[in-house]
């Protein structure tokens, strides 16, 4: 019954993190953390990595969330902490070449799919992140302001000094043409 | 460039849902007729997309330092090291358990091996103690009885003194001879001789292995019956009564005297006597005697480990094997009447009997 009980809170705060809550992720967060944070600590990590892996944990949960497609199995501990655990292994197999993390006899769910689809996701990330760092100012803030923080034409024109919207507009569709170059550029490339 | 930037905003238009319906109908059109139009038209979409994505990750980047920022690091440090040491000691005590765990199995199937293997052969060891006491001929007696197959031409028997050697003694005056199985199992010819240097071919006519019985049968033409001089007495006879037995641990007749030491034989066995006479290999099959001259018992072994005990089938197992016989060639029954040698000095009594004591060779 509690194992319900749990999941059912689980789904509650999911649903919260996928439409942005932030009072669910902080529950999430400070509820997990500590003992990924244990986890770490145990097996040769610091702290700062117990943050990375941690929120990248978090990433690939809310990626799953927002597509739709995740039904939580397990406690959302669980798989955070199995999720977690692969990821510090890839980690450490990468950086050190070490292959055995000792096998505790805790509750593990395999989460490399998961991981897998989250790698390829993150690519992707990393590929925009790099475009949008390379576009240069002010196209990178005009398009954040508009496309990300959904501010108006008439703000950003105001913002910019433009004389009117529809100036700034054919600023932003310059700035997207030269972000759509260099982003496929690498996307096609890189698949 | 002009007109890509057109088409672009065109497509943001399309995407956005600015357009009228007519307008969303001629742009479905051209992206259908027009694959490279359609093709732009999703690469915006993927792009828009991965902005958005971005953004969102990145916002959700900056919330989480918030929270992480808020966290008490040096409380939540101190419960992680504390909790650490703990998973610690418990996996060493957990270690510790299983190493005593698989100590403890060790100990334990050695200990059950070692009992098994002392049982073993603690086994091996009493049927060791026991041992037949038919004897194994050697040459040294091969001329004796050369010599003797001169003198006594009529003789068939072979100059070979045989293979093993044990005693057998009449059971009836027309030539039934009773012996241990042990002494003619496995042989291919059996000769048995008498005091006097007389020998005969026999065969075993009739086996129990239960009792370690054999009864004989002399084959020969030249063989004269006698009456038996002494009868079998098949009740069981009391403890410490005085016996006697005659037997050929050498070609020689043997006088031993003894008595009955307990009423059971080797390892509790009922069927015998053990009793404390002086036996030797050569001696199994030989008749046990009571003062009065009855047979009470056949000697069957001896135990190695010990001097003087020896062991005799029950008189009762002899009737017993007798009365079982096939009629055709039962021996005559010559049991009912008194033993002859009741009464007679012991001296007399081995004259009577040691002619009814044979040795019995064994050819395998």
């Amino acid at each position: 019954m509690k194992h319900i009980q749990d999941i059912g809170k689980d789904k509650d705060l999911l649903l919260g993190l996928a439409k942005n809550d932030g009072k669910s992720l902080e529950i999430i967060y400070s509820e997990n953390f500590p003992v990924v944070l244990r986890m770490i600590l145990q097996h040769n990590g610091s702290e700062d990595d117990a943050k990375d892996v941690f929120q990248e944990a978090i990433i690939v949960l809310y990626e799953k969330v927002c597509g739709g497609d995740f039904t939580l199995t397990s406690r959302l501990k669980t798989f955070l902490y199995s999720v977690c655990r692969h990821l510090w292994l890839k980690k450490l197999q990468s950086n050190h070449g070490l292959y055995a993390l000792p096998v505790e006899l805790e509750e593990i769910i395999p989460a490399t799919d998961v991981i897998d689809e989250h790698e390829a996701k993150d690519e992707q990330y990393k590929i925009m992140e790099h475009a949008m760092g390379s576009l240069g100012q002010p196209c990178k803030t005009i398009l954040e302001d508009y496309y990300l923080h959904k501010k108006s034409m008439q703000e950003i024109a105001e913002k910019f000094g433009y004389t009117n919207s529809e100036n700034a507009k054919t600023q932003k569709y310059k700035c997207l043409m030269r972000l759509k170059k260099i982003f496929f550029d690498k996307y096609n490339t890189s698949l | 460039m002009k007109e890509d930037l057109f088409l672009i905003s065109e497509i943001e238009r399309y995407l956005e849902g600015e357009m009228t319906v007519q307008e969303k109908a001629a742009f479905d059109e051209l992206r259908r007729t027009n694959p490279q139009i359609n093709r732009q038209v999703e690469e915006h979409q993927l792009l828009l997309q991965e902005l958005d994505h971005m953004g969102r990750r990145q916002q959700l980047q900056a919330q989480m330092d918030a929270i992480h920022g808020e966290l008490d690091m040096s409380a939540l440090r101190m419960e992680a090291m504390e909790a650490n040491q703990a998973a610690k000691r418990t996996r060493i005590r957990r270690r510790t358990i299983t190493n005593l765990a698989a100590a403890a199995c060790i100990a334990l199937v050695t200990s059950l091996s070692t009992i098994a293997i002392l049982q073993n052969n603690s086994r091996n060891k009493s049927t060791a103690q026991y041992e037949d006491v038919r004897r194994v001929l050697n040459n040294i007696q091969r001329s004796q009885n050369a010599l003797i197959n001169d003198i006594k031409d009529k003789n068939k028997a072979p100059v070979n003194p045989g293979t093993y050697g044990g005693t057998g003694f009449a059971v009836s005056g027309n030539g039934y001879i009773v012996t241990n199985l042990h002494v003619v199992a496995g042989a291919d010819s059996i000769y048995v001789q008498n005091t006097k240097g007389e020998a005969f071919k026999a065969v075993s006519v009739f086996e129990d292995i239960s009792s370690d019985l054999a009864v004989l049968k002399i084959a020969d033409s030249t063989f004269k019956g006698q009456p038996l001089p002494y009868a079998l007495k098949p009740q069981s006879i009391t403890l410490g009564e005085e016996v006697f037995t005659m037997g050929y641990p050498r070609d020689e007749i043997v006088y031993g005297k003894g008595y009955i030491s307990a009423k059971t034989g080797f390892n509790g066995d009922t069927t015998a006597y053990q009793v404390s006479i002086p036996v030797n290999p050569g001696n199994s099959g030989g008749p046990l005697l009571d003062a009065k001259g009855d047979i009470v018992g056949i000697i069957t072994g001896k135990q190695t480990t010990a001097d003087g005990i020896a062991f005799a089938v029950k008189s009762a197992h002899l009737k017993r094997l007798l009365d079982e016989m096939p009629k055709d060639k039962q021996p005559k029954k010559e049991w009912s009447h008194k033993s002859k040698l009741d009464g007679l000095s012991r001296v007399d009594q081995i004259k009577k009997v040691e002619e009814f004591v044979y040795l019995v060779k064994v050819y395998n």
